[in-house]
């Protein structure tokens, strides 16, 4: 299996004042492709920061990190930036979604930018994943008329609409009561069975975790074996 | 291909939607940013209309008289505003020359200028508008021989008299009566009295055609209160036929050097170029304007960054580059500049009527200046919105995403 995502002694260091408040400490991760992977955790052990790093969003203290062969650690903003753009798909625990545009606007809206103003959208793709999220008949619709699962649906269709190489998703279920996460879990089930989509999903919640391929755990920075987690846990 | 083109169309189309929602979204600010863009065309658009009508008006007063040369002190210009300090006695001379005499034996021998039909002197004084607004030319004039010199024609009342006891009477044009009002409050008829250098003046008559000031009184009068005796401002000439203007020019400079002759015909040339002062006061106002436009829409811009931060941080984590950021604000702000410009235009439209019909002033609206004012506006807001844009560029995508 081809490997996606590859970090190597990942280490993040926060500096707050003059106190260095580590986050990462030398994490090594590796994600093959059309894998559905959950990170789980207590808060402040790194995995939002993990998250922002290999999405390009922030740069890390040192370590590598490799998106489908290129290495983010020795690029510039702008390069980041453009990686991000193609390769990465977001989804937020708070949908994120823009409150003027209809659902149809916030996925023409990402279209754009991945465009970057070169070429159309692509139609049959909208459909196609508007479909699997069963939305066409909400297309039209803007956010605040929308039920936070439909939302958080639309943001997932916007995350993969480009057909990125990862969709990193932050507590996706996170802003959801029980009916809804079940729906949103159910459907990034299918878009990583139907589309082989690779997915990342950080979450607290062990039944998300356990609707995905692999679950790696994270205390303090680092990943912790299963044994590892066992051993804490009976403790 | 066509089918792209349309698709691509289509996006751009999304994209401007999300700006056009941006701008609707918060009406208040747009209102605030298009009337700080509207103020600055307003500003332009007015002030210069009122500098260029007041010349054009008053070089078409100018130069409506059929005397075809003007003679003025040295050192001075028709624009430059002189008062009292051209000796009188030149319109004499160019009529009948200069020969010593018991009062002045050692004068220098002069023949009349060939020629010359009629010589004028008139003085000028500029007062305030009785409106208030803006200020008036008052003209003291020699009746008899302005006449001459002039197509002036009484219509109503009589011509100014030159017996004692006439010192305080006026006459005025027409326009001058329709729009003005005397110290009774009631509009300028004849018999009304109007104030002029703080004096009370009974106007005798109304004279057609418009020509240099509206009202004009004796020039003797003039010299008394201003203690210019026997002085005025320029003088006027008539020639025997239009024709021979600039052959009497030359002679006149020949035996008076020094002393600037001008045709009557080169006054709107002069005009045009403006007066100096006033071509940099325009500046400054144009400068103004543009102040104004990019406080107001880098203040408002500024603003909306701060509020949409958690929207910016959405663009970016769609890997929106900063390239696009920029632009998507900058066409926001072009948007609202853009409708602010209009709006100033409306009002400046409104209130050149306005001011039109309520005061004696003349406001010139010119395409030229409308796209100037125009520019001034969209620039103004595309130089304010920049920094703004920028900042917004620069925000660090984490922290923008988590922004609350």
């Amino acid at each position: 299996m081809k490997t996606v995502l590859e970090t190597m002694d990942l280490k993040m260091v926060y500096h707050v004042g003059k106190v260095d408040v580590p986050a990462l400490r030398g994490l090594n991760v590796s994600v093959g492709a059309g894998e559905y992977v959950a990170i789980m955790g207590p808060s402040g052990c790194g995995k939002s920061t993990f998250l922002h790093i290999v999405g390009g969003m922030l740069q890390p203290t040192s370590g590598r990190v490799l998106i489908d062969g290129e290495d983010l650690t020795v690029m510039s903003d702008k390069e980041r930036t453009d990686l991000r753009r193609r390769k990465i798909g977001f989804v937020f625990q708070r949908f994120n979604l823009f409150p003027t545009l209809t659902a149809e606007g916030n996925l023409k809206l990402a279209e754009r930018i991945y465009s970057n103003g070169s070429n159309g959208g692509d139609s049959a793709r909208r459909h196609e994943v508007l479909k699997l999220l069963r939305l066409e008949n909400k297309i039209h619709h803007k956010p605040l008329e929308l039920s936070g699962g439909e939302q958080q649906r639309v943001a997932i269709a916007r995350a993969i609409i480009n057909r990125p190489a990862i969709l990193l998703a932050d507590e996706p279920t996170g802003n959801l009561d029980s009916e809804n996460s079940q729906i949103v879990l159910d459907m990034m089930r299918g878009l990583n069975n139907e589309f082989r989509q690779t997915i990342i999903m950080i979450t607290h919640n062990p039944e998300a975790a356990a609707r995905a391929d692999r679950v790696i755990e994270m205390r303090d920075g680092h990943v912790v074996e299963p044994e590892q987690v066992r051993e804490e846990t009976h403790r | 291909m066509r089918r792209a083109r349309r698709s691509r169309l289509a996006l751009r189309t999304e994209m401007n939607s999300l700006i056009v929602a941006n701008v609707k979204q918060r009406p208040l600010r747009t209102a605030v940013s298009m009337a700080g863009v509207a103020l600055g065309v307003i500003l332009v658009v007015l002030t210069v209309g009122l500098a260029r009508g007041v010349i054009r008006s008053t070089s078409e007063r100018q130069t409506n008289v059929e005397a075809e040369l003007r003679f003025f002190p040295p050192g001075t210009m028709p624009t430059s505003g002189n008062y009292l300090t051209l000796s009188a006695r030149y319109a004499d001379a160019f009529l009948k020359g200069v020969q010593p005499s018991e009062e002045d034996p050692d004068v220098e021998p002069k023949p009349p200028i060939p020629g010359v039909a009629a010589a004028t002197p008139v003085g000028e004084w500029v007062q305030p508008s009785t409106g208030g607004i803006g200020f008036q030319l008052v003209d003291g004039i020699d009746y008899s021989s302005f006449v001459k010199t002039t197509a002036l024609k009484i219509v109503e009342g009589r011509a100014l008299g030159d017996s004692p006891g006439s010192e305080y009477e006026a006459i005025v044009d027409r326009y001058y009566a329709e729009s003005s009002k005397g110290t009774d409050g009631r509009k300028v008829e004849v018999g009304s009295t109007i104030e002029v250098l703080g004096h009370d003046f009974k106007v005798v008559g109304i004279y057609e055609p418009p020509l240099l000031a509206r009202v004009k009184i004796p020039l003797r009068t003039l010299q008394d209160l201003l203690g210019g005796a026997e002085n005025c401002t320029f003088i006027m000439i008539k020639t025997t036929t239009p024709e021979i203007a600039e052959q009497v020019r030359d002679s006149i400079k020949h035996y008076y050097p020094g002393n600037p002759v001008l045709l009557t015909s080169e006054l709107p040339a002069l005009y045009s170029q403006g007066i100096k002062p006033l071509n940099i006061f325009l500046n400054v106002v144009v400068g103004l304007a543009m102040v104004i436009s990019t406080l107001v829409i880098l203040l408002a811009m500024y603003t909306t960054i701060i509020e949409r931060t958690r929207e910016i941080g959405i663009l970016k984590s769609l890997g929106a580059s900063k390239r696009f950021i920029v632009t998507t604000i900058e066409k926001e702000a072009a948007l609202i500049s853009a409708m602010g410009v209009v709006l100033g235009f409306l009002i400046a439209v409104a209130g050149k009527y306005g001011i039109e019909a309520n005061t004696k002033l003349t406001i010139d609206i010119e395409l030229k200046w409308l796209l100037i004012a125009a520019i001034i506006g969209l620039v103004g807001g595309l130089v304010g919105a920049f920094y703004p844009a920028l900042r917004a560029a620069n925000l660090d995508p984490v922290e923008a995403i988590s922004y609350d």
